[in-house]
């Protein structure tokens, strides 16, 4: 379905029902999977992902301090106005309705012109490309890859303008959102310095690494690579032969789980000087009775899966005979996730 | 009992994953993956019907010294790709899985003498 931006003509409001038919073609291409802009979304790691739908275009807007011109005051007010405070544009607002932008090139053109004493009114932008507070931030992300604009005003479902957002806005609330997801995964240990710099503490093991892996539904072919890999990263950073294994038995048995019973998903790995955490999350369809499923030898497995040497009913069981930690939480049809903690002995 | 006498033993043939001085430690005849993921030995020779890359990945988990597919089934290019990527030995044997089975115990229990 082709993209539309929400476009205001001359201040004039919108039909109501248009930008919600507008606003739902947007979910319904968002539910296809919209990731960063220039991508299909197919390839950027799922925190980024979520984040971009979860977050919304009122969370990184500007909502104070607003800096805007009324119709009658002239361009060189405007010009002033920009040059004061940095900006390359200006809304004109009287009350809360937008009426219309003056950019730097209005300003531009008005001193090439001699119109530079000129109300606003007569010059300003009225063709306005706006962005909708509940519009999720990925269409923001398009609107500023689509458009040559620096910001975008925000109107409410009232059409009043509540906000301005910009590139910089954007940024700076997707980098806070950002460290606060890795805090939360990683179960609350300190984060990475601003400067990458590793958390250590006496006798913990120096290290500090997070990798994501997708996992296709159904894919067999490639599925294990993740606990193979996070394998060879614990190997990598020294970690106890006996414990490697547990934790990769565990990452193993939560990925082939995600593979053949789920519809696809990702296993997050984290490992700081004291822990090491495995995360399987997947996108549904939920599993009805958790406490069933825990119990080894149940499975919903089919012959194809049995005939691939799977299905015996013992992965989550056998992922919670090997973890410190286990924890499961799953909503039908909303998804499952899978918490598994493994203590990292200090090193001696 | 080292690559040499499993393959020797077995009447099979090493067909990726290089060699190595590894020598059992404990056997495990299975199908289903979850299974052989149970066990906890060490220097696991993982006898097994299973000719895909699965094989070898979950050989690769639990730390296997070798995996042996029987009946002579055609393996997979891709699982010997894994096998090759991964140093796990792969021989393929024309035996039964419970052939296999009776055969190691044998030379195992002569190794020890018990």
């Amino acid at each position: 379905m082709e993209y539309k931006p929400t476009i205001l003509s001359g201040g004039e409001s919108r039909n109501d029902d248009q930008i919600m038919a507008a606003h739902e073609r947007k979910h319904v291409r968002r539910v296809s999977g919209p990731g960063l802009p220039g991508s299909d979304g197919q390839g950027e790691p799922l925190v980024i992902m979520e984040l971009l739908q979860r977050l919304r275009v009122k969370d990184v807007m500007r909502d104070h301090d607003i800096i805007s011109v009324v119709r009658t005051d002239t361009m060189h007010f405007a010009q002033n106005l920009m040059k004061r405070n940095h900006i390359s544009g200006v809304p004109v607002v009287e009350g809360k309705r937008l009426f219309g932008i003056v950019s730097i090139n209005d300003i531009i053109m008005a001193l090439e012109g001699g119109w530079i004493g000129d109300p606003c009114q007569k010059h300003m932008a009225t063709n306005l490309v706006v962005l909708e507070e509940d519009m999720p931030l990925a269409f923001a992300l398009k609107y500023f890859e689509n458009y040559i604009f620096g910001r975008f005003p925000v109107l409410n479902k009232e059409r009043d303008l509540v906000g301005i957002v910009s590139q910089r806005d954007v940024t700076r609330v997707l980098m806070r959102e950002l460290t606060n997801e890795l805090a939360r995964l990683e179960g609350g240990a300190p984060t990475l310095g601003a400067a990458g710099e590793q958390p250590k503490s006496e006798g913990a093991l120096p290290y500090y690494s997070m990798r994501q892996f997708v996992v296709v539904r159904n894919d067999l072919q490639n599925a294990g690579k993740a606990a193979n890999e996070i394998k060879k990263m614990l190997g990598e950073a020294g970690v106890e032969k006996k414990i490697i294994r547990r934790v990769a038995v565990a990452a193993y048995e939560l990925e082939i789980n995600i593979c053949i019973h789920s519809l696809g998903g990702s296993i997050t790995f984290i490992l700081d000087g004291h822990k090491a955490t495995v995360v399987a999350k997947d996108k549904g369809p939920g599993i009805k009775d958790v406490e069933w499923a825990l119990r080894d030898g149940t499975s919903t497995a089919n012959d194809w899966i049995r005939s691939m040497g799977f299905g015996a009913g013992m992965g989550l069981s056998n992922s919670k005979r090997v973890a410190d930690f286990f924890d499961i939480k799953s909503t039908v049809p909303t998804g499952t996730t899978v918490l598994c903690e493994f203590n990292l002995p200090e090193k001696k | 009992m080292n690559i040499n006498d499993i393959v020797k033993t077995l009447d099979g043939t090493l067909v990726a994953g290089g060699d190595s001085d590894r020598t059992v430690g404990t056997v495990v005849a299975n199908d289903l993956m979850s299974d052989v993921l149970l066990n906890d030995g060490d220097d696991i020779l993982l006898l097994t019907s299973l000719a895909s890359d699965q094989a070898i990945r979950t050989a690769n988990i639990v730390g296997a010294m070798c995996v042996v597919v029987h009946n002579a089934k055609p393996l997979p290019q891709t699982m010997c790709q894994v096998a090759d990527t991964l140093g796990i030995p792969l021989v393929s044997s024309p035996l039964s899985k419970y052939e296999s089975c009776v055969r190691i115990h044998d030379f195992l229990k002569a190794e020890t003498g018990s």
